[in-house]
């Protein structure tokens, strides 16, 4: 009875709740939406830390499998180095597995005074080898000779591959590291429970690395530039395509090298690039998986922390001139056609870079993006056709790229022709709300799915923390993309697509 | 106040730490930190039968708003008919573009690509694939056309016909891609008399007609002959009803015969094929024992010390480090239920082809003559076993294997039986099955690039078959 009344009495009350809950729950639908309709907040779960050396950390905890992703970002890579030793970043990373003064050795000391010996060798002999036709041939055999020998004797104290074996055998998974023309990289997952191992590997070869083996593996890094540029006519034509677009700025340069420096790859030079980057206050570290932050912070302190920050490195790059008029480079090849056409533009954050993000997913994200639509399917004159923002590196300007593959008997002509058709059309037509937010709704999840392992996190967090100087750019950056309009997108199509911007790279087949 | 002190710290540190080379606080023996143990238990993946035969493996995963799911199909390119080589492939891309009876190819491609869902259906040598990912509020439109497509493909004829332009296309190209177009043709030798050997070419692709397609997906796509993992941001009992809802219908059936698995050779070859690049790609290997064979844990280890364990393996260690003669060298081990593939590869420069090619197969012969040493094995066994945990990392990963393992009639404990039978794997076991598997008299051997430039001639290994390019 009582209990009746009060619910009659409580009737306005509860429309009063109903109408209240309606409001709210309207209210955080729209928070939802402008957030980008997830609840998932990556900054949130970001544990930062900087050591006094200027180390930076970060961290997340993710505890499905007992497993943990690293990643070290060197704000180092191949713009760094200078004209004549195109190929020396990659190099090194290379050589960073070769050991340490503790670690492949049976004795550092013995083993040192050697290595002094070889290093002179091998220097005399490339400066012979220099010398082209003037160079003395019995002098080369006896430096030959002479470095056999000393390699034989140096053999005897190396301990091979250390580096590669304690992570392989204590089950390391996805070891690599790689050099582009910002960073260089190295990445391994493990079991989480071998934090320790990483600490005390990478901590060592960030100050104390041997550069054994060295002749060997620049032999090594000629073969690969054999197996990856000059067996491979599209990677050819980028280098030139690179080359060409930009005339100044080291983005031009080759990450792997020019054939001709490669073999004169130098020691001295090798150590001093090192010295110079691969400083604590130079470097990014991104740990994801099963750790606490807290327990892992006391083992990097302990590794890390000892290590001397440098002054941090200035760089001073060629500024690439604004380009004036258009160019075109060929490479004739027993191969089919295949084109690259880029153009000039900022590097992130610029708000423009952003635009250029929406663009690319408008024109070539998924089986609707326009590109396919038109030059695949409606025309079928081509058949693959891509772009990229951002290419070939994010420290610097760099170029909005098509990369597109004709399809026979339709050569370059017809796709280049059909592609400024589709530039034309973003510069003149504002693109539908539908469209633009497909690409918001398409950029929005594949941000989501990059967070699906922590390898994946880790590669992210790490990479623009280096590149943009705080890893936010990439946790906020579906939010400014949110803001991006149609006239926006006709604004920045019509600031950069133009032909006196543009750089176009061919490739042709051998006329018969 | 606060910078200052930092530059202090600097300073003192620099003053601190000896020159010319700085120790780590801490310069224990790596070998020697001590791990402390690790504990995971394995999420446990449901099984369940629906009423119409489909196989679900489900396992939740709320991290992300994604439902995903990943079906395996009792198919493959070894269905494909004589002389139509393709039909499989060509049947997955038009099943996914082609449209179905609900939708118009053009709307599936819309709605898909609006609410950022992906949809893949692909054709592999001894089995099909379809996935799905969505987003969670997407989960009946996802569904909705997923099943569509894996049920009522239409096979819209212009979709057909730009599958097999761009499919024609991609044979074309072979030929502008060393390692694609080397590692092709070592597929053609090995499996040579097998339907596993049989590869499409553009001959046999233009005659694919539409026929071909509807009778293909008819043959092999049925709820009996098709196993889902499902995982996500869904819970079990959702998941199944959803997929009731959308597959319960499904009533056809049917029977796929078995192909008879490739047999071991009686003689080896020596396979050549011109192509004016400044690198060869050497590539040379041999059938091997398959999952369910007792040798299987053995070879897993053989492999690993030979050419797939990084940079210690002696293939690696060899041909890369110490000769410097290729950045790409090592070995490979696939094994299916009933047979493996093993093989050992280099990419080297056009002068030290055969020199390359003669330092791998002298690490092969070895292995039969003398046994790997203690340390050798201690360290191949250890990096497995301690790698395996990788085979857990998410739950999709988890779904799909205990998915496989049915798919592939492997015992259920195949898992948890793994690490101990590595363990048990002995030097001797080593020897024996390298004798027994690595014997150069079946070996095939082939070498891409211009023998005009080679240190010696191929035909040291034996009678040289020069390929001739194919019209592809």
């Amino acid at each position: 009875m009582k209990f009746r009344n009060k619910s009659k009495m409580s009737y306005h009350y509860r429309i009063y709740l109903y109408k209240l809950i309606m409001i709210l729950a309207l209210a955080l639908s729209c928070i939802a939406l402008t957030k980008g309709a997830f609840a998932y907040d990556l900054e949130r779960k970001v544990q930062e830390f900087t050591l006094e050396n200027g180390l930076r950390v970060l961290i997340v905890e993710r505890h499905f499998s007992p497993t943990v992703s690293f990643y070290i970002r060197y704000k180092v890579g191949a713009v760094d180095e200078s004209s004549e030793h195109t190929g020396t970043a990659h190099f090194l990373e290379h050589m960073l597995f070769k050991g340490t003064r503790t670690i492949g050795t049976k004795n550092f000391e013995e083993e040192k005074k050697i290595l002094n010996q070889i290093n002179k060798v091998i220097n005399a002999l490339d400066i012979e080898r220099m010398k082209g036709k003037e160079g003395n041939k019995s002098k080369i055999d006896e430096l030959n000779r002479q470095l056999e020998a000393l390699q034989k004797d140096s053999g005897k104290l190396i301990i091979k591959s250390e580096i590669d074996r304690l992570y392989t055998e204590n089950g390391g998974a996805d070891m690599n590291a790689s050099t582009g023309y910002d960073l260089t990289s190295y990445h391994v997952s493990l079991p989480s429970n071998k934090v320790e191992l990483w600490a005390r590997i990478e901590s060592d070869r960030m100050i104390n690395p041997v550069f054994r083996e060295f002749f060997s593996e620049r032999n090594v890094v000629i073969e690969e530039r054999k197996q990856t540029v000059e067996s491979n006519p599209q990677r050819k034509l980028m280098e030139q395509f690179l080359a060409t677009a930009f005339m100044v700025h080291p983005y031009r340069r080759p990450i792997l090298g020019w054939a001709s420096d490669m073999y004169y790859l130098n020691v001295d030079y090798l150590r001093n690039f090192f010295k110079t980057y691969h400083a604590p206050d130079n470097t990014v570290i991104a740990v994801v998986g099963d750790v606490s932050a807290s327990e892992l912070m006391k083992m990097i302190k302990k590794y890390f922390g000892g290590i001397p920050s440098q002054k941090k490195p200035v760089s001073h790059f060629s500024e690439e001139p604004v380009q004036q008029g258009e160019r075109r480079v060929e490479l004739v090849s027993d191969a089919n056609p295949y084109m690259m056409i880029g153009y000039h533009k900022p590097t992130l954050p610029s708000f423009d870079d952003y635009v250029f993000d929406v663009i690319d997913t408008i024109l070539s994200r998924g089986r609707t993006a326009r590109l396919f639509k038109v030059l695949v399917e409606k025309k079928g004159i081509a058949t693959s056709i891509d772009t990229a923002n951002g290419f070939p590196g994010a420290r610097c300007p760099n170029l909005f790229v098509f990369f597109a593959t004709p399809r026979c008997p339709h050569i370059n002509k017809e796709l280049e022709d059909a592609i400024y058709e589709e530039i034309e059309k973003l510069k003149k037509e504002p693109v539908t709300a539908r469209e633009l937010e497909k690409a918001k709704n398409q950029m929005r999840a594949d941000f989501l799915r990059r967070l699906s392992s922590n390898s994946g996190i880790a590669n992210m967090l790490s990479y623009f923390e280096a590149v943009a100087g705080d890893y936010r750019y990439i946790t906020n950056h579906i939010n400014m993309i949110e803001k991006i309009t149609a006239e926006d997108i006709m604004k920045v199509a019509k600031k950069y697509f133009n032909s006196e911007n543009r750089t176009v790279a061919s490739l042709v087949g051998i006329k018969e | 106040m606060r910078k200052h002190l930092f530059y202090l710290c600097i300073a003192i540190m620099l003053f601190v730490l000896p020159l010319g080379g700085c120790k780590p606080a801490t310069m224990v023996n790596p070998d020697d930190i001590g791990y402390p143990p690790i504990n995971f238990s394995l999420p446990e993946t449901e099984r369940v039968e629906l009423p119409n035969g489909i196989i679900l493996y489900l396992l939740e995963d709320h991290e992300l708003p994604f439902v995903n799911i990943s079906a395996v199909i009792k198919t493959g390119s070894i269905y494909d008919p004589v002389g139509k080589e393709g039909v499989a492939e060509l049947t997955g891309i038009v099943m996914r573009t082609g449209g179905t009876k609900g939708m118009t190819s053009d709307e599936i491609d819309s709605e898909l690509d609006y609410m950022a869902g992906r949809i893949s259906v692909s054709a592999g040598k001894e089995s099909g694939t379809a996935t799905m990912s969505v987003l969670k509020k997407d989960i009946e439109k996802g569904l909705s056309i997923f099943s569509d497509i894996l049920i009522n493909p239409v096979f819209e004829e212009k979709k057909l016909k730009l599958a097999k332009e761009l499919k024609t296309e991609t044979l074309r190209r072979i030929y502008d891609n060393p390692q694609k177009l080397a590692f092709r043709e070592f597929v053609r030798l090995i499996y040579q008399g097998n339907p596993r050997g049989r590869l499409s070419s553009i001959k046999s692709i233009e005659v694919i007609g539409r026929n071909d397609l509807i009778k293909f997906h008819k043959r092999f796509f049925y709820p009996g002959n098709i196993m889902m993992a499902v995982t996500g941001d869904i819970s079990k009992e959702e998941a199944i009803s959803k997929i009731n809802k959308y597959f319960g219908t499904w009533k056809t059936s049917g029977k796929v015969e078995k192909i008879s698995i490739p047999h071991k050779k009686d003689k080896g070859s020596v396979n050549y094929l011109f192509k004016k690049i400044p690198q060869s790609i050497v590539i040379l290997g041999q059938f091997a024992p398959g999952k369910r064979d007792s040798n299987y844990y053995s070879f897993e280890v053989l492999d690993f010390i030979l050419g797939s364990g990084g940079f210690r393996s002696r293939i690696f260690s060899e041909v890369r480090n110490n000769l410097g003669l290729a950045y790409s060298t090592g070995s490979f081990y696939s094994a299916k239920s009933e047979y493996g593939v093993f093989g050992a590869y280099a990419m080297t420069k056009t002068s030290s082809t055969v020199r390359s090619l003669s330092a791998i197969r002298a690490i092969l012969k070895d292995a039969g003559k003398i046994k790997v040493t203690d340390e050798e094995l201690k360290w191949a066994k250890k990096s497995i076993n301690n790698n395996f945990i990788f085979s857990f990392s998410s739950a999709e990963q988890i779904a799909r294997q205990q998915m496989m393992l049915k798919y592939n009639d492997l015992p259920e404990d195949f898992m948890d039986t793994y690490r101990d039978k590595i363990n048990k794997v002995s030097s001797e076991d080593l020897q024996k099955i390298a004798v027994k598997y690595l014997s150069d008299k079946d070996e095939v051997i082939f070498v891409l690039g211009n023998e005009k430039g080679f240190d010696k001639s191929l035909s040291s290994f034996g009678k040289v078959n020069k390929i001739v390019k194919s019209e592809e």
